[in-house]
Formats: C-alpha cells, structure tokens, sequence
C-alpha cells in the first residue's frame, strides 16, 4: 500500500472525527470526536514517517499521544465536574451563557 | 554545560522554578504565600529577559531568543504580573484554599506561552501551544461551585482541544512535505508551493484561528470572558492572542518573503469579518465583560489586518497594537473587577453614576474605553491609525475604510458605558472602594495608555526594530 492510502484512511478518521464533534449532543461523544481528530493525526505522522525513512515523525506521534492523554483526562475532569453540578452531561442543557 | 550557557533561558527557568515552588508549597500547606512568590518570580522572569543576549540559539539551534522572541515574553509576563495584582485581591474561597493551583497553572501558561514564541521547531510548537493551553481550561473552570464556570471552561475546552487537533494535524502535513520539523524548512516548501503543503498550512490558520478568536472561530471567547474570574480573563484577552500572533509570524511571516503574499486574500477576509461580527455583536450587550470580549474579537480583527498586510510596517504596527491593546483591555477589565467587588455586578447598570461617586476610577476607565476605541491622543489611536497606515501601503482601501467605518460603531457602544458613568445619576452616594493592588495595577495600564499616546515614538522605533529582524 503506497502513502496516498494512509493519508485517505487518516483523513476519513479525521472528518469522521469532526463530524462527530460537530453533531454530537453529548459532550463525551464530542470528546470522543477530538480523539478520532488525534488519532487521525498520529496515522498522518507515523505514514509519513516511514515514508521518508526518518524517525521524527514517530517522535512527534509520541508527544501527541502524551498530549491527547492530558487532554482526554482534563477533559473528563470538567465534564464530571459540570455532572455533579448541573445533573447533565448535553450540550443543548448548558445555555447559561448566551448572548 | 556551565552555568552561564542558561543565561539565555534565564526567565523560562525562573518561571519553571516559580511553577514548581509554589505547588510544592500548596502541597504542605503554605497557601498564602503563592501569590506574592508568583510575583516576585513574575518580576524576576521579566528582569531576567532584559540579560538576554538577542539572537542567542541554544538546545541544539532549535531553541532561539530573537528580538522577536523577547519582546512577546516581555508582553506575557508583565500582563501576567498586572493580572496577578487584580486576583490577590480576589476574596472567593477557591482563592483561598486553592490559590497555589491558581498561581501553578498561571505561571506554566506563561511558560508555554514563552517557549512556543522561541520555539523553532514544529513539536516544541506544538508542545509550547499545549503547555500554555491546557492551564487556561484549568484556570477558566477555577471557581469550580459556581454554576456558569464549568461550562465556560468545557465550552472553551472542546473549542481549545479541537482546535489543538486541526493545528496538529496540519503540521503533519508541513512535516510530511519538508521531512523535517524544522520551521526553517517552511519558506522553501512554501513557494514550491505543494497542496499537501498548502492544505497544511491552511489548517495551521484555521486552528490558530481558533486560539485567537478571529471569526467564525469566535463563540467561545464572550462565554469564557464571562464566567471566568476577572483578572484571569483581562490576561488571557491579550498574552495567548499575542502567543497566537506570534506563531501565525513565525509560520506565515519569517522568511518566507513574497509567497506569503499568497495568504493575504484569506487573512484580510478573516481580518474583515473579524472586525464586522466582533463590533456589531458588542453593541447589544449588557454584561460589560461579554461587551469586552465582543470588543476584543474586534480588535483582534484590526491586528489581522496588520498581518494581511505581509510587510514590515504591518507586522510592526500589530506589535504596537498588541502593547496599546494590552494597557487599555487589562486597565478596563481591572476596572470591572473593581465595581464587580464592590457592586457584585458585572452589569452596565453598575456603571451608573461613577463619575460622582469616584471620578478618578471612572476617568480612568473612561480613557481606557476611549483608548480601545482608538480617540486620539490615547494609544489605541495611534495603534489604528499606524494599522491602517500599514494596510494602505499594500493597497487594502476597501477593508481599511470598513475598519474605519467600524470604529465609530465601536466608539458608540464605548461611550455608552460612559454616558451611564458620567450623565445618569448615581444608585447610591458613596465611592467606591478600590484595594491597593488594583489601584496600582490601574495606574499601570493608565500610564501605558496615556505615555503611548503622548510619546508612540519610542515603542514604534521598536516595533519596527523587532519586525524588521523578521524580513532579513
């Protein structure tokens, strides 16, 4: 398989990704589309990594998956926080601020 | 490695230490101290890059002070420092129990902040981006019982973390064309002109886009501004736009020449729309830090137009412009603190009558309003005009007449917060009370306000020193 074929599955998982954190009503689901969007971008690099032969790609894959982790735990972080608040986890229910 | 070779990275070391010191000392139980020792490392880290030798490299060149570099930290940590006057006066219990996390998260923004604006390679960016990132969802959900300041920070979250994604992922398409992560390698692909190259490109603007709430990326910013603590928000409305900026030059700017010239149509549209949707959504407001954060994104769109420009004078007036926004946005948010602490209100109708209840506080925030909104003789004139000046070396007729025509909507609903301050009568007689850190941190922004305006001469020779150094 040729590069052109990890770059078209790492951009279907990207917009896959997207299209989740667009449509999605709940905020997990949307926290899930960025992972989808993350992940995309970790195929991206190891893809072009082999292709050219140098390992820098696969370091930058390494930083992005520690950051994702950091994100992903934050991210939970809040939602649990906002849980225990507001007994809703739907974007459509946080309508506090507007305007 | 002797000691002397860290001379160069003396304020991120002294922000990490500040960092590391303070949350040592939450863990066992010394609270109080965090605020003052969080200054006193502030005040340090901003002396400390004063001792920086300009154009110094260091880890391996990828690693590198340029005037650039040090001007932009200079800009994060001293509106760090005034934003850290404004929160030790804050009362909340959070501040007290949790006040070394505060500081914490404050002082590692700022220290992403820093190394993303040195950072000359594409994982250092990205890591920079993150380090100063992820803090600010921290510090936007501080107040964590108040009912609005959690959803602020998810809302900022998910718009913060996604964008994240859409600005890494482009850089794995500058990485996949270049084979390097280098940014020095971004010029050459650039005007070889490759549409994986161009794709990634596009998708690092629109992610920085995001960051720096330019239009359509915009909605999470009033909804931050609003329910975050006030002077957190008065510094995040200017040091991670700056960080954003100063990226958008590094990628877009340095050393690429005339194929930048390729991404003036999408900036000046940015730019316009930016300007348009900022100013027109300001003007219904009724909570004064949702008409800020309208205002804000404005302003954001006028500092876009000076990147559109793509030349020296552009990128030096949006330098100027990023300083004359930073003295009259913190001075106006400091101000909102200090009614909101002794009103409890962040409404317009708070502002009623302040001139006879305190004419100093409500002439000072009458000439930060008329700073923003670019009246002469204040520095934000001089920072519209030197934009607009920049814009018309380049040809930008039509969006420097709509960034002009934009400006008096902006002064009407500028102004309206003065009509209520200096026509209506007051709720009650007595003066407000202003505490001592605020009051100084006010006379700070004053000073910077009104000394732009009266001398710019001095701060556009340096704008203009740094900027040049990026087209060499």
């Amino acid at each position: 398989m040729g590069l052109e074929a990890y770059l078209t599955l790492a951009a279907i998982v990207f917009c896959i990704g997207m299209f989740g954190v667009i449509t999605r009503r709940n905020t997990i689901g949307i926290l899930l589309g960025i992972e989808l969007m993350l992940n995309a971008v970790n195929i991206n690099l190891v893809a072009f990594s082999r292709y050219h032969g140098d390992v820098t790609g696969m370091v930058f894959t390494v930083f992005t998956i520690c950051i994702t982790v950091t994100e992903a735990a934050l991210g939970l972080a809040i939602v649990i926080l906002l849980f225990r608040i507001r007994r809703t986890v739907m974007a459509d229910h946080l309508d506090l601020l507007k305007g | 490695m002797s000691l002397g070779s860290l001379i160069p990275v003396g304020p991120e070391l002294l922000l990490f230490t500040t960092a590391v010191v303070v949350i040592l000392l939450g863990a066992f139980g010394a609270r109080r101290a965090a605020g003052p020792l969080t200054m006193v490392g502030f005040v340090a880290a901003f002396a400390a890059t004063f001792f920086i030798p300009e154009g110094a490299f260091v880890f391996n060149d990828q690693y590198e002070q340029d005037a650039l570099a040090i001007f932009a930290k200079q800009l994060f940590i001293g509106s760090a420092a005034i934003s850290l006057l404004g929160s030790m006066t804050m009362t909340h219990r959070a501040f007290r129990d949790r006040s070394a996390e505060y500081h914490f998260a404050l002082a590692v923004s700022v220290l992403g902040m820093s190394v993303l604006v040195s950072a000359r390679e594409l994982i250092l960016l990205f890591v920079g981006f993150e380090l100063m990132s992820i803090p600010l969802f921290l510090l936007t959900g501080f107040i964590k019982r108040d009912p609005v300041a959690p959803e602020a920070a998810l809302k900022f979250f998910l718009v913060g973390t996604a964008s994240s994604a859409i600005i890494v992922y482009g850089m794995s398409f500058v990485y996949g064309v270049t084979g390097t992560t280098t940014i020095d390698a971004i010029p050459q692909a650039l005007a070889a002109g490759h549409p994986l190259m161009m794709l990634g490109m596009a998708l690092l603007l629109a992610g920085i886009g995001f960051k720096i709430a330019a239009f359509p990326f915009h909605m999470w910013a009033p909804d931050t501004y609003e329910a975050a603590t006030t002077p957190f928000v008065a510094w995040l409305s200017v040091a991670p736009k700056a960080a954003g900026f100063v990226a958008l030059i590094r990628l877009f700017v340095e050393g690429v020449g005339e194929a930048s010239l390729f991404w003036m149509p999408a900036v000046s549209v940015l730019a316009g729309m930016t300007m348009v949707i900022g100013n027109l959504m300001a003007i219904p407001q009724q909570n004064i830090k949702r008409m800020l954060a309208y205002s804000g994104i404005a302003h954001i769109g006028y500092m876009l137009l000076g990147l559109a420009a793509f030349s020296t004078s552009g990128i030096a007036m949006m330098l100027f412009y990023l300083v004359a926004y930073m003295f009259g946005n913190m001075g106006a948010f400091l101000v909102v603190e200090t009614i909101a602490q002794s009103e409890k209100s962040e409404g317009m109708e708070a502002y009623r009558g302040l001139a006879q209840r305190s004419p100093l506080l409500a002439l000072s925030m009458l000439i930060f309003l008329l700073s923003l909104g670019g009246i002469p003789f204040v520095a934000g004139f001089w920072a519209k005009l030197y934009i607009f000046w920049a814009a018309i070396e380049r040809g930008m007729y039509g969006l420097v007449f709509l960034g002009a025509l934009l400006t008096v909507v902006a002064l009407y609903y500028y102004l309206l917060v003065a009509r209520r301050m200096y026509i209506e009568a007051p709720d009650k007689p007595e003066p407000v009370p202003v505490s001592a850190p605020l009051r100084f941190g006010i006379l700070i922004c004053l000073v910077g306000v009104v000394g732009m305006g009266a001398y710019p001469g001095p701060w556009v020779t340096l704008a203009q020193r740094v900027a040049s150094t990026l087209f060499s």
